[in-house]
C-alpha cells in the first residue's frame, strides 16, 4: 500500500506478521496507514512486529493509532513489538509519548 | 513603515490636513463620521477582531498616529488582553496581558480616564513591545459600555508628540463608537457560544430502551439569552437509569458553562453512588467549593432496572407531574430540599415511587409554570390537565400547546416526558456492538435491565450475566485481529427459558492465554444447555437457562 507520503510493507512469516512503515504519518494519511496495518494483522497471528525505523515524521494522530493498536492486540492476545533504532525520529516520539510503556520497543531503553 | 501622518498619494480620503483649531474640529467631525460609517451594516458580518482591526486602521488615519491597539478586559483574570492592533500587531500575536492597575493600559482601565504619555519609558509602560517598537508618545482612553470598562483603546507615535486635550476628546468619541460596536459583537458571540454549548450538552437523541419512551422540548426565553436549563438521561453500570432535570440561576454563557459543569459532575458522582440524594449532596459540595455564588435547582430521578419504581430527590426544583393510565394527572408529592449552592451540608431526602405500566412522568423547569398573570396552583392545574398517559411526544406537544401557546416565554423552558410502556410481553433483547472490552459493560447494563423486566431472580440473573459475559468476552478476545469487528447478543424468553445467542463474524481460533478453556467450562455450568457452532466466518454460542419461580 502506498500513499503520497508513506509506505506500508507487510511480510507474513508463519504466525508472525512484520509490518514496515516508512515516510511521514500525519492527520492526512493516518487512517490509510491504520487500515493497511489492521488488515495485515489477523486474529491468526501470534506475533506482530512494527518496524518504525523508516518513519521520518509521525504526529499525534499517528501515535494515537499506535496506542490503539497496542491496546487492541493486547486484548486479542497477539504479541506486539516495535522496532525503533536509537536516534531515529520515531524512536524519540515513542519515548516521549510513553508508547514503550504499553508495548516492548527494540532496542530496549538503556 | 510609511508614516501615516502624510496621507498616502492616491488614497482617496475625505479629509484635509489640519490648518487651525477651527478647521481641525470640523475636520475631526468629518473624520469621526468615518468611524461611524464603520459601524454600519456593511460590516455586520465581521467578528470582534476583524471589526476592531478595521476600526483601528481608520483611527490611525483620523488621529495621524503610527500605532493603534485595543485591549479588552477579561473579568476572570482582571487583566487586559490585546485583541486588535495596527502598527504593533505583535501585541495580539504574542497575547499580551496587562493587569488592571499596572502599566499604561492598566492605569487607564483602573482610573477610567484618558492617560497621555509624552515620553515612553520603562517607568510608565509595562509592555516591552511598546518600548521595543520605538513608540515615543502614547494616548489611551477607556472603552466604556453602560458605565462599565470594556477595555482600553490606545494610539502611539514613533516620533515625540504632545497629545492634546482635543486629541483625547476625539479619541473618547471614537472609543464610544468602538465600545458600542464591540459590546454588540461580544454579546452576539456570547449568545452564539451559549447556544452552541447548550446544544452540545442537551442529549441530541434520547436513549432507545425497551420499556421506556422519552420525548423532550427546550425553548429559550424571550430575552434571547440561553439560560442554564438542562436535562439528561443516562444509564448506570447496574442497569439503573438516571433522568435529571436542572436549572442554573442566571442567563447567558456563564449560566450555560455552569450548567455544563454541573451535568458532568452529576454524571461522575452517579458512577460512585446511585443514591440521588447523595449524588446531589456531592454536586452541591463541589459547586460551593469551586463555583461559590452559583445556584441551581436539580431533580434527580433514578429508575430501578425493572422500571417498577423510581427514587427521586429534589433540590428546590418544581415537582414532576405523573399520569397513570386512565387516571387524571397529579403533581407528585415530594419533600423539597434546598437548591444547591446555598446551604452547607443540608440534609437531602429520597422518595421512592411506584411507576405502573403505561404511566407518564413529566419533568420540567420553572419557566413552564411561572407566569405573572396566573398563580402557581392555577398553572399546575393546567399542566395536570395537559398531561395524559399518552405517547411522550404527544404529551410534550399537548403541554407546550396548553402552557406556552403562542406567547414567547419569558424564561427558558425545558420539558422531558417519560412513559413506561405497557407491553404484556417483554420484547427480545438485541444488541450489536463493537467487539471491544468496553462493550462488555454496556451489554451487562442492557441484560440486567432485561432480566429485571422478565422477573429473573438474583441467582438466575447472576448466572446468565456470567454466561453471556464469557461468550461475549470470547468474541472480543479471539474473533478478530487488529481490525476488530462486531459481536451480536440476542436474548429472548421461550416459556420460562431464557434463550441466549452470542455471535461474531470472525474466524474461529483456539483460545489463548492463561485462562484457556475455562470460559467454556463456566458457560456450561451456568446454563442448562450449551452449544458452540463454528462456521467458516462466524462463531455462535447458544445457551438456554430456565428461570426459577
Amino acid at each position: 500500500v502506498s500513499t503520497p507520503a508513506v509506505t506500508v510493507t507487510t511480510e507474513p512469516s508463519g504466525s508472525t506478521i512484520a509490518v514496515k512503515l516508512a515516510g511521514e504519518i500525519d492527520l492526512a494519511n493516518a487512517d490509510d496507514v491504520a487500515q493497511a496495518v489492521d488488515a495485515a494483522i489477523t486474529n491468526q497471528s501470534f506475533d506482530a512486529i512494527i518496524d518504525v525505523a523508516g518513519i521520518t515524521y509521525i504526529d499525534s494522530v499517528g501515535m494515537r493509532y499506535l496506542f490503539t493498536l497496542a491496546a487492541r492486540l493486547n486484548t486479542a492476545q497477539i504479541r506486539l513489538r516495535f522496532l525503533a533504532p536509537l536516534g531515529t525520529p520515531a524512536r524519540r516520539v515513542i519515548e516521549l509519548s510513553g508508547l514503550n510503556a504499553v508495548a516492548p520497543v527494540d532496542p530496549p531503553l538503556g | 513603515m510609511p508614516h501615516p501622518k502624510q496621507p498616502e498619494v492616491g488614497r482617496a480620503l475625505p479629509f484635509r490636513r489640519p490648518m487651525n483649531d477651527a478647521t481641525q474640529t470640523k475636520d475631526a467631525t468629518g473624520r469621526l463620521r468615518q468611524i461611524e460609517a464603520l459601524t454600519d451594516s456593511a460590516l455586520a458580518h465581521l467578528d470582534v477582531e476583524e471589526l476592531l482591526s478595521e476600526l483601528l486602521e481608520r483611527v490611525r488615519d483620523v488621529l495621524h498616529v503610527d500605532t493603534a491597539a485595543v485591549l479588552l478586559l477579561d473579568r476572570a483574570s482582571n487583566s487586559l488582553i490585546a485583541t486588535a492592533a495596527r502598527g504593533i500587531e505583535e501585541e495580539v500575536i504574542q497575547g499580551v496581558r496587562i493587569p488592571v492597575g499596572r502599566g499604561f493600559a492598566g492605569r487607564i482601565a483602573a482610573e477610567k480616564r484618558a492617560v497621555i504619555l509624552d515620553r515612553v519609558d520603562h517607568t510608565n509602560v509595562l509592555n516591552p513591545i511598546l518600548r521595543d517598537r520605538g513608540i515615543r508618545s502614547l494616548l489611551g482612553v477607556p472603552l466604556r459600555s453602560q458605565g462599565e470598562v470594556l477595555g482600553v483603546l490606545h494610539v502611539g507615535t514613533l516620533s515625540p508628540r504632545k497629545f492634546t486635550e482635543d486629541d483625547a476628546e476625539l479619541l473618547h468619541l471614537v472609543a464610544d463608537r468602538v465600545a458600542l460596536a464591540t459590546q454588540a459583537r461580544l454579546n452576539e458571540a456570547d449568545r452564539s457560544a451559549a447556544i452552541a454549548l447548550q446544544n452540545s450538552l442537551l442529549p441530541g437523541r434520547l436513549p432507545q430502551l425497551h420499556g421506556l419512551e422519552f420525548a423532550a422540548r427546550y425553548v429559550p426565553g424571550e430575552a434571547g439569552g440561553v439560560g442554564g436549563d438542562w436535562y439528561d438521561v443516562f444509564s448506570l453500570p447496574s442497569g439503573r437509569l438516571c433522568v435529571v432535570m436542572g436549572d442554573v440561576v442566571g442567563r447567558g454563557l456563564r449560566a450555560a458553562v455552569v450548567m455544563g459543569r454541573l451535568r458532568s459532575t452529576l454524571r461522575a458522582y452517579s458512577l460512585m453512588t446511585e443514591d440521588p440524594a447523595e449524588v446531589i449532596a456531592r454536586v452541591d459540595r463541589k459547586l460551593q467549593h469551586f463555583e461559590p455564588g452559583e445556584m441551581a435547582t436539580i431533580m434527580m430521578t433514578v429508575f430501578d432496572p425493572s422500571y417498577d419504581t423510581i427514587t427521586i430527590s429534589c433540590a428546590g426544583h418544581p415537582p414532576p407531574v405523573m399520569a397513570r393510565a386512565n387516571d387524571p394527572a397529579t403533581v407528585l408529592e415530594l419533600p423539597v430540599d434546598p437548591p444547591i449552592g446555598v446551604f452547607a451540608n443540608h440534609r437531602r431526602r429520597n422518595t421512592t415511587i411506584e411507576i405502573p405500566r403505561g404511566a407518564v412522568l413529566c419533568l420540567f423547569t420553572d419557566g413552564l409554570v411561572e407566569r405573572r398573570d396566573a398563580t402557581l396552583d392555577e398553572r399546575f392545574d393546567e399542566l395536570c390537565q395537559a398531561v395524559q398517559a399518552d405517547a411522550p411526544d404527544a404529551v410534550c406537544a399537548a403541554v407546550m400547546l396548553r402552557m406556552v401557546g403562542s406567547t414567547t416565554p419569558k424564561d427558558d423552558i425545558a420539558v422531558l416526558t417519560v412513559r413506561r410502556t405497557d407491553d404484556s410481553r417483554t420484547a427480545p433483547l438485541d444488541i450489536h456492538v463493537a467487539a471491544v472490552p468496553t462493550s462488555l459493560g454496556q451489554i451487562r447494563v442492557a441484560l440486567r435491565r432485561w432480566l429485571a423486566t422478565v422477573g429473573a431472580t438474583d441467582d438466575d440473573a447472576n448466572d446468565i450475566l456470567v454466561a453471556v459475559g464469557e461468550a461475549t468476552a470470547n468474541a472480543v478476545e479471539h474473533a478478530y485481529g487488529a481490525a476488530g469487528g462486531v459481536v451480536e447478543v440476542h436474548v429472548d424468553l421461550e416459556d420460562r427459558d431464557v434463550v441466549i445467542r452470542v455471535r461474531d463474524s470472525g474466524q474461529w481460533r483456539a483460545p489463548r492465554g492463561e485462562h484457556r478453556g475455562r470460559g467454556t467450562m463456566i458457560m456450561e455450568k451456568t446454563s442448562d444447555t450449551f452449544h458452540l457452532i463454528r462456521g467458516e466466518n462466524f462463531t455462535e454460542v447458544i445457551m438456554r437457562r430456565r428461570l426459577s419461580t
